[in-house]
C-alpha cells in the first residue's frame, strides 16, 4: 500500500499485432500516476502518452469499470486481475503498488483466448459453451407465476453465488491447463441448484462439457489457482457438482 | 457463430471430466495400496520372522499373479490418463508460458507439481521393484516351510547410503503427491461441502504424512541400527 | 412529418388487450421468411432477439462488445419493479402506472405506460422460469423490497447485482437460440449507418471492430435496443463504449429524437478523484435509508468531518424537506447537492461533494446491521476511495446516470422511419421527464419480451416491402458514407486526442445542460459545442488505421456523434422553458427553489427532425392527452 499521492512505475506491456503476430514485451515508464486511479486510468494515462509521441496506443478491453461487466482482462504479474483476491482490473488501485515497483502486464492467455492485438484476445468460447446449454429452455410467454414453485432460501442463494460469475475468464488464465471448468461448473451449479433448471440438468451438464472440450479448454488438476483468481470469488464447490452431475448423467444416459 | 455441438458429445472416457474421474479412481487403488504396503512393511520393526512370514504369505497366495496384474493396470492407466491430459493441458496453454501466480493468489507447490513427483515416483516404482521383487533370492526355512528371506536383502540394501537417500527423497515426494493427491481425488469425485472440506484437506495432509514417514522410517531403521 | 403515436382507442385497461387482438399474426410457417436485425444485446435487445426467434423469425443480433454479456444492463444495482402485490400493501397494476407516470413528471404517454405497468407481472414469472436467482425468504418465496420514494414494496432484487442477473437470463435466452441456429449473432460490430431503402429501414452498415471491415446486413425491418446518451458528458455511470451512433444516425436518416434535454442526475455517486477520472461508479440509491446528507454550515470550513459539531452541520435535506427528508427524489436530492456546492460548501479535496454519513446509523443499529444492509457497498467505496466508511462519512456527489429522451417511437414501438423499431433506453417513451429507480430493467425487459414480438409481426404482414438486398444502392450509399466518414477522422492527424475534446465537451455539458439550466447557459452551450466541433474536425489525432482494431477510432466517430447530440440537448432545454423532472430551468421555479411545471405550455412530447448538415432541425409536437387521470404538482416537503 503506497501513501505517497503519486508513484512512479515501470510497465512491460505485451504488445502484439494481430493474432498471428509475433508479440514482444514494451516497456513503458509511467511517472506521476496518482495513486487515486485505477489500473486501468493508468492505460488511458499511459496511451495519451502514446498518442501525442504519434505511437501506436495498446489496446485492451474494459467497458464498465466498476467490476460487473467481466470486460477488462488483464494479468499483471503473473495474476489475472492483478494482485488483490475478488477484486477485477478495473477495480484495482494504483495506491496498491509502491513507487518505483515493475510491472508486467499481459493479456488473459490460453489457446482457446488467441490474442487480438496487444491485451484484447477473444473469449468467445466461453458463449459457446453458454449456447450449448447454459440456459433453461423455456420460452417465452410460458411461465406459470413467480411464486407457482418455492425455492429454499439457501439454494437460492448458492444458485446466486454461482450465478454472480462476470464471464471475465480469468479462471481460464490463471489456470496451467487453461481450463475453463469453473466458468462452467459455476453455470451448470447456477441452473442445477434451481427447480426451475434442474428438469434439464442431465442433458445441460453433458453438452456444456463436450462444448468446452471441442473448444480446447484443458482439464482440471485442482490446483486452485481459478478460484484464486476469481473476482467474485467462485467456489470449487461449483466444479465438483459438475463432476458428480457429469458422471451420473453420463451413467444414465440413453 | 457456429460450431455448437449438436450431440451429447464424446464418451465419458474420452472427455475432460471423464479422464479425471478415471485417473482418480485408479488413484484410490494406489493410495490404498501405498498405505498397506508401508503398514505390512513395518512388521520390520517386530522381527525378521514375522516379516518374511508376512511376506511369504502373500506372494504365495495363488491369487496373486492376478492382484499383481491388476495393481499394474491401475497404475499404468493412472500414468497413462495422466500422460494424456497432461500432453492436452499443455497444449491448451498454448505455446507463451504463462508467469506464476503469486502473493493472495498463489496455490500449494505439491497441486502444480503432480506431474513431475509423478515422474519421479514411476521411476522409483519400477526400481524399487527391480532391486526387491526381482531381487536376490535368499532363502530361509520358518517352521519347516521354506521361504524367500527378503528381510535380509532388505537390510542389505539399506546399507548403502546412495540407496537410502535416494528411497527417502523418492518418498518424500510420493507424500507430496499424495498430500494433493488424496484431496484432489475427493474434489474430482464431486466430494465438496464447507461443511467437510476442511477435514479433507486435513485427511489429505496426514494421510500423505502417514505414508510418507512409515516408509522412511524403515531403511533410517536399518541403515542407523541394523549394522551388518 | 406526422406523428401519429397509435395510441389504441378504448379504455386505458383495455387498450393493449385489443390491439393484440386488433394487430396482425404471421403463418408460423411465414415467419422464418422474415429478418429482423437487432442492434444491441442489453437487455431490450437480447430480450427481443431471444422472443422473435422462440418465434420463428430469423434474428441477426449485433452488438459491439465481445460478448452480449457485457452490456451495460449488467450495471443495475437495485432491483426491477412489478405490480405483484406479494406484499398484500395494497399493490396494484394501476398504482404501478400512477406513481411511474406521477414519478416521470407527467410527460409521458399514458398508454404506454400503463401497458409497461400491465407486463411487468409477466416479467418477473419469465425471469423466474429462466431461473434468475431473486431474493427469497426463508418460506422460499421471493422477496421484495421499497425502492425509489414509492409507498409499497413493489421491488424483486438479486442482491446488489438485479442488472447482472435479469441480463444473464436474457443472454442465456438468446444464446440458447444462437445455438439452435435462429439467431446470427455477430459480435464486436459497431453501428455506423440505418439504411433505409424505398422509404423503409432495411438494414444496417457495420463495422467489424477486429479487422475494421465495413459490412453491410439487409433484413425486413430494424430494431435499435442501444441504450442511452448519457456519456455525451464524458463522465457519467455509463460504461466506457455506451455511446449514441446508432439512435442518431437513425436520427439523421429521419427519425424522430424526442425530449433530449431529459437527462437524469443521479443523487449518490462517488466523487470525481481528479483530471484522470474515466467515469463515475454509482453508489445504490438504498444508502439514503440510513445515510444523512449534510454540508458545513459555514462556507469554507475545511476541518474534518469529526471536528465539525452538530451545531455546525447543516442537513439540508432534512432541513427543506421535513417529511421525506434524505429520502427525497433523485432529481430533487441531485438539485439540492449542487446548490450546497455552489454556495461554497462543499467538502473534499475537490470541494465537490456532500457527505452521506452514517455515524448516527452506526450508533443506533450498530456495526453489524449496518454491515448486513450496506457491507458491499461499504467495500466498494472503500476500495474506490481509500476512505473507511464506517469511520469517515462517504462522499457523494451526483452524476449522470440515465436518458429518458431518446428516439420517438409510437404505441408499436415503432420510429417515424417505417420498419426502425426502438427499444429500452434508447426510445423516449416510458419515463416521462424523470425515472424512477427499479424501472428502468422493467421497461427494457417488457419492450424485448413482451411488445415487440407482437408489433412486429403487425408491422411485417402489413408492410408489404419489396424484395431488398445488399446489392441495392442504399447499402452502397451508406457504406460508403461510414467509410468516409471513418478516413476523415483519422485524416486529420491533428494535435489533440479524443479523450482531451470529450472532456471539454462533457465540462461544457455539464455545465450549461446538466443539472439545473438557464437561457443565457443553454445559448452559451449554443455557440460553444459548435466551435469546439469544428476544432475537433480541424486538430482531432485519430491513429492507427482503418482496417485493424482501433479504439482510438471508434471512441473519436462515438464523440463526433455527442458534439451534435449535444447541441440539441441544448437546442431542446433551450425552448422548454419549464422546469419538469431532470429538466430544471432555472426561470422556471417557486420561490423557494422548487422545479414548476408549465402544463399549460408544456404538456407535449418534442420531437425533433433532422433537416440536413448545418440546418436547424425542426421541432414537432406531440401533445400528451391525460385521459385518466389529473395532472398534479409533486411536492416532497
Amino acid at each position: 500500500m503506497s501513501k505517497a499521492k503519486t508513484i512512479n512505475l515501470t510497465l512491460k506491456v505485451w504488445r502484439q499485432n494481430g493474432s498471428s503476430g509475433i508479440g514482444h514485451f514494451e516497456t513503458h515508464q509511467a511517472k506521476d500516476i496518482s495513486t487515486d486511479m485505477s489500473f486501468l486510468e493508468m492505460f488511458d494515462v499511459i496511451n495519451q502518452q502514446i498518442i501525442k509521441l504519434g505511437g501506436d496506443p495498446i489496446a485492451f478491453d474494459h467497458d464498465c469499470r466498476e467490476g460487473i461487466c467481466g470486460m477488462c482482462s488483464m494479468t499483471i504479474n503473473g495474476n489475472p486481475h492483478g494482485p488483490d483476491r475478488e477484486t477485477a482490473t478495473c477495480q484495482l488501485h494504483m495506491r496498491r503498488f509502491e513507487d518505483g515497483e515493475t510491472l508486467v502486464v499481459e493479456p488473459f492467455r490460453a489457446r482457446a483466448f488467441p490474442v487480438q492485438k496487444d491485451l484484447v484476445v477473444d473469449r468467445s468460447g466461453l458463449d459457446r459453451i453458454i449456447a450449448a446449454g447454459g440456459f433453461v429452455s423455456v420460452s417465452t410467454g410460458n411461465a406459470r407465476d413467480a411464486n407457482g414453485i418455492p425455492v429454499p432460501k439457501l439454494d437460492s442463494d448458492l444458485a446466486f453465488d454461482a450465478a454472480s460469475c462476470i464471464g471475465c475468464g480469468a479462471c481460464v488464465a490463471a489456470c496451467k491447463n487453461a481450463s475453463a471448468m469453473l466458468f462452467t461448473g459455476a453455470k451448470v451449479s447456477h441452473l442445477a441448484l434451481l427447480p426451475q433448471g434442474a428438469v434439464e440438468k442431465d442433458r445441460r451438464v453433458l453438452k456444456m462439457v463436450a462444448q468446452m472440450d471441442k473448444e480446447q479448454f484443458g482439464s482440471c488438476s485442482n490446483t486452485g489457482a481459478c478460484e484464486a483468481a476469481c473476482p467474485k470469488g467462485i467456489t470449487l464447490e461449483n466444479m465438483a457438482r459438475m463432476n458428480r452431475q457429469y458422471l451420473a448423467a453420463s451413467v444414465t444416459s440413453r | 457463430m457456429s460450431g455448437i455441438q449438436s450431440t451429447s458429445g464424446p464418451g465419458f472416457f474420452t472427455s475432460s471430466i471423464g479422464k479425471k474421474y478415471v485417473v482418480g479412481l485408479m488413484a484410490i487403488g494406489i493410495t490404498l495400496f501405498a498405505l498397506t504396503h508401508m503398514l505390512g512393511n513395518m512388521l520390520l520393526f517386530v522381527s525378521p520372522k514375522a516379516y518374511n512370514i508376512y511376506s511369504h504369505t502373500l506372494i504365495s497366495n495363488p491369487a496373486i499373479v492376478a492382484i499383481e496384474l491388476v495393481l499394474l493396470a491401475i497404475f499404468l492407466v493412472h500414468v497413462a490418463f495422466t500422460i494424456w491430459t497432461t500432453i492436452e493441458n499443455k497444449a491448451a496453454r498454448g505455446n507463451r508460458k504463462f508467469l506464476t501466480t503469486k502473493g493472495a493468489k498463489s496455490v500449494s507447490w505439491s497441486s502444480t507439481t503432480m506431474f513431475y513427483h509423478g515422474v519421479v515416483i514411476f521411476f522409483f516404482v519400477a526400481w524399487h521393484l527391480k532391486t526387491f521383487k526381482y531381487g536376490t533370492n535368499y532363502d530361509v526355512t520358518y517352521n519347516g516351510v521354506l521361504m524367500r528371506d527378503i528381510h535380509r536383502l532388505l537390510v542389505e540394501v539399506f546399507q548403502s547410503p546412495f540407496y537410502v537417500w535416494s528411497y527417502v527423497f523418492c518418498v518424500v515426494f510420493l507424500g507430496y503427491h499424495l498430500n494433493h493427491g488424496v484431496q484432489s481425488v475427493f474434489q474430482t469425485l464431486g466430494f465438496n461441502h464447507p461443511k467437510y472440506s476442511p477435514a479433507i484437506r486435513k485427511l489429505g495432509v496426514a494421510y500423505a504424512v502417514v505414508v510418507a514417514v512409515g516408509f522412511i522410517l524403515q531403511p533410517l531403521y536399518v541403515y542407523f541400527f541394523m549394522k551388518q | 412529418m406526422k406523428l401519429n403515436s397509435k395510441v389504441p382507442k378504448g379504455p386505458l385497461e383495455q387498450k393493449w388487450e385489443s390491439h393484440k387482438f386488433q394487430m396482425k399474426l404471421v403463418n408460423p410457417a411465414n415467419k422464418r421468411k422474415y429478418k429482423v436485425i437487432v442492434v444491441g444485446t442489453g437487455l431490450a435487445g437480447a430480450s427481443a432477439a431471444a422472443a422473435m426467434a422462440e418465434l420463428g423469425f430469423e434474428v441477426k443480433a449485433f452488438t459491439y462488445h465481445d460478448s452480449p454479456r457485457r452490456a451495460h444492463s449488467i450495471a443495475a444495482q437495485g432491483g426491477i419493479n412489478a405490480a405483484k402485490n406479494y406484499a398484500n400493501d395494497g399493490d396494484s397494476v394501476y398504482r404501478l402506472f400512477y406513481d411511474t407516470i406521477k414519478g416521470g413528471d407527467f410527460r409521458a404517454r399514458e398508454a404506454n405506460v400503463y401497458r409497461l405497468a400491465e407486463v411487468a407481472n409477466a416479467i418477473i414469472d419469465q425471469c423466474v422460469a429462466q431461473g434468475v436467482p431473486f431474493a427469497r425468504e426463508y418460506g422460499g418465496l421471493l422477496d421484495n423490497r421499497s425502492f425509489g420514494g414509492a409507498q409499497v414494496s413493489r421491488t424483486f432484487y438479486a442482491r446488489g447485482q438485479t442488472g447482472q442477473q435479469l441480463l444473464l437470463g436474457a443472454y442465456q435466452a438468446l444464446m440458447r437460440q444462437v445455438g439452435l441456429g435462429t439467431v446470427e449473432l455477430y459480435n464486436r460490430r459497431e453501428m455506423l449507418e440505418l439504411v433505409v431503402a424505398d422509404g423503409a429501414a432495411r438494414g444496417i452498415v457495420c463495422r467489424n471492430l477486429m479487422t475494421g471491415a465495413i459490412e453491410s446486413h439487409a433484413a425486413d425491418a430494424v430494431i435499435l435496443a442501444t441504450g442511452g446518451y448519457g456519456n455525451a458528458f464524458y463522465l457519467s455511470t455509463n460504461a466506457k463504449a455506451c455511446n449514441a451512433t446508432a439512435i442518431w444516425k437513425a436520427y439523421k436518416k429521419g427519425a424522430a429524437f424526442a425530449n433530449p434535454c431529459f437527462t437524469q442526475i443521479h443523487p449518490t455517486c462517488i466523487p470525481v478523484s481528479g483530471e484522470h477520472q474515466s467515469k463515475l461508479t454509482l453508489m445504490s440509491e438504498s444508502l439514503r435509508n440510513d445515510g444523512r446528507v449534510w454540508v458545513p454550515k459555514k462556507a469554507g470550513d475545511h476541518r474534518p468531518p469529526s471536528q465539525i459539531p452538530d451545531e455546525e452541520r447543516d442537513y439540508y435535506l432534512e432541513r427543506v424537506y421535513p417529511s421525506y427528508g434524505n429520502l427525497a427524489p433523485r432529481d430533487v436530492s441531485s438539485r439540492q447537492a449542487k446548490f450546497r456546492v455552489d454556495e461554497g460548501r462543499g467538502v473534499g479535496e475537490s470541494r465537490m461533494a456532500v457527505y452521506l454519513d452514517f455515524r448516527d446509523a452506526l450508533k443506533r443499529l450498530g456495526h453489524s446491521k449496518i454491515t448486513e444492509r450496506y457491507g458491499n457497498l461499504f467495500q466498494m467505496y472503500e476500495k474506490i476511495t481509500d476512505e473507511n466508511p464506517y469511520e469517515v462519512p462517504m462522499r457523494i456527489y451526483p452524476a449522470v446516470h440515465y436518458t429518458m429522451g431518446g428516439l420517438w417511437v409510437d404505441y408499436n414501438l415503432m420510429s417515424t422511419v417505417p420498419g426502425l423499431h426502438v427499444l429500452g433506453e434508447a426510445n423516449f417513451s416510458d419515463h416521462g421527464a424523470n425515472r424512477l429507480g427499479a424501472s428502468a430493467l422493467m421497461q427494457g425487459l417488457a419492450d424485448g419480451y413482451f411488445i415487440i414480438p407482437y408489433t412486429i409481426a403487425d408491422y411485417l404482414t402489413s408492410a408489404k416491402l419489396p424484395k431488398v438486398d445488399t446489392k441495392h444502392d442504399a447499402f452502397r450509399a451508406a457504406e460508403n458514407d461510414a467509410r468516409m466518414r471513418m478516413q476523415k477522422l483519422l485524416s486529420v492527424k491533428g494535435g489533440r486526442t479524443v479523450d482531451e475534446f470529450h472532456r471539454e465537451l462533457g465540462l461544457i455539458l455539464w455545465e450549461y445542460v446538466g443539472m439545473s439550466r438557464n437561457d443565457a447557459g443553454l445559448r452559451k452551450a449554443l455557440v460553444e459545442i459548435p466551435k469546439l466541433r469544428e476544432e475537433f474536425w480541424q486538430d482531432v489525432r485519430v491513429p492507427g488505421e482503418l482496417n485493424f482494431l482501433n479504439p482510438e477510432l471508434e471512441k473519436a466517430s462515438r464523440v463526433a456523434d455527442y458534439f451534435e447530440l449535444g447541441e440539441l440537448m441544448a437546442r431542446d432545454a433551450l425552448h422548454r422553458t419549464e422546469s419538469c423532472g431532470g429538466h430544471f430551468r432555472e426561470e422556471s421555479q417557486t420561490p423557494d427553489n422548487e422545479a414548476k411545471r408549465d402544463d399549460e405550455r408544456f404538456a407535449y412530447v418534442a420531437a425533433w427532425e433532422y433537416k440536413g448538415e448545418s440546418k436547424e432541425p425542426e421541432m414537432h409536437k406531440e401533445s400528451l392527452e391525460f385521459e385518466r387521470i389529473q395532472l398534479a404538482t409533486r411536492s416532497y416537503k
